[in-house]
């Protein structure tokens, strides 16, 4: 049952995440959600690549281990963490100049004050 | 009409526990990964002869995978771009004069030790942990330092946009030049050592064909790319406290 405990915190991260994306109404709370989202999920392609005892899957490093963790989920992890740094950067900037064109981060006002 | 918030709370909490645990019940049913199959066991095995590099993560990404390493970069890009376009209107812009003396001196001592570990780190992706996506954010890292600590008129003196754009560019040329290398060999495009890329001597700096290249074009690419977005943000902060809290600029 320990084995799983890492998805569990996948679950928590995630809930979190959505909690945030559903019932917050400022726009940067939006925002963190959506990034944790993007961790829980990093976090599961982690977990999923992980086996017991595993190495880094480097042969420099590795050791006499013949055991390695997966590397493709940590592949696909590095990129993902890049372009979500993107990306929420892109979000942010919207988020600027929604700011500056209504005055306010609340989402109800900012569908109020449209035209 | 109070009711409508709290039913709608209800009803996401119960799908969002149901989902999670319908979830967790199919992570408890998956077979146990002491003994891997497919293509991960043929990368552990055979990651090292095939591409002469130690990293297989850096193998994956650059030989195995290359085509959708260069598609994730083309997003970077085309963040880039997005961001540029928000930002570019306004034209000039106040610099803040920075942070106080101690700040200053203390980064102008760590700014070449900060390049050279982001330079190693890109430089050897392919032998030890490391590569291109790495080396490139703490490249960015470096810029977003001066740019805090000595104000942005000073970072953007010493690493102009222009510069950040071209070297952008040249990274994503870069990368398909080395593809397009392989598709004149009659290999298939980001081909490595069956295009005729020498191997090396496994471990060496020099080796693994076309990986070290690759490395360097996503390094360019991704630490041109993030500098970029953060001076235009930045930029945009710089000009903004100009106007009053809330007030709408146009």
């Amino acid at each position: 049952m320990t084995g799983n405990a890492p998805f569990l915190v996948v679950g928590i991260i995630f809930f979190l995440g959505m909690y945030a994306i559903l019932f917050e109404r400022n726009l940067i709370k939006i925002a963190i959600g959506i990034t944790l989202l993007e961790a829980s999920a990093n976090l599961l392609l982690i977990v999923l690549g992980y086996r017991t005892g595993g190495s880094i899957p480097v042969y420099t490093l590795a050791g006499g281990t013949r055991t390695m963790v997966l590397p493709t989920p940590q592949a696909l992890t590095l990129t993902a963490i890049v372009i979500g740094l993107a990306t929420s950067a892109l979000l942010l900037s919207l988020i600027i100049l929604l700011y500056r064109h209504y005055g306010t981060l609340d989402v109800r006002e900012i569908r109020r004050l449209r035209g | 009409m109070n009711i409508r918030p709290f039913l709608f709370r209800i009803t996401a909490l119960f799908l969002c526990a149901f989902l999670g645990v319908m979830l967790f019940r199919g992570i408890a049913a998956m077979p146990p990964k002491e003994s891997v199959t497919g293509p991960a066991a043929h990368y552990l095995e055979r990651a090292s002869r095939e591409t002469g590099a130690r990293n297989v993560v850096g193998a994956i990404l650059f030989d195995y995978r290359a085509f959708d390493t260069l598609g994730e970069s083309t997003v970077i890009f085309t963040a880039v771009c997005g961001i540029s376009m928000l930002f570019s209107r306004r034209k000039f812009h106040r610099s803040s004069s920075g942070l106080s003396f101690i700040a200053k001196r203390g980064i102008g001592i760590m700014a070449p030790f900060l390049i050279m570990y982001a330079t190693v780190i890109i430089l050897f992706g392919h032998i030890s942990p490391g590569g291109g996506f790495q080396g490139g954010t703490i490249f960015a890292t470096v810029t977003v330092l001066l740019c805090v600590v000595f104000g942005s008129s000073f970072e953007s003196s010493y690493f102009p946009p222009k510069t950040k754009e071209s070297l952008e560019s040249g990274g994503a040329l870069l990368f398909c030049g080395i593809g397009l290398v392989g598709l004149a060999a009659g290999t298939g495009f980001l081909s490595n050592l069956s295009a005729g890329f020498p191997a090396g001597r496994e471990g060496s700096l020099l080796s693994a064909g076309t990986i070290p290249l690759l490395n360097i074009a996503v390094g360019m690419k991704v630490g041109a790319g993030l500098s970029a977005i953060f001076y235009s943000m930045i930029k945009m902060l710089d000009t903004t406290n100009d106007y009053r809290e809330g007030g709408p600029i146009r």
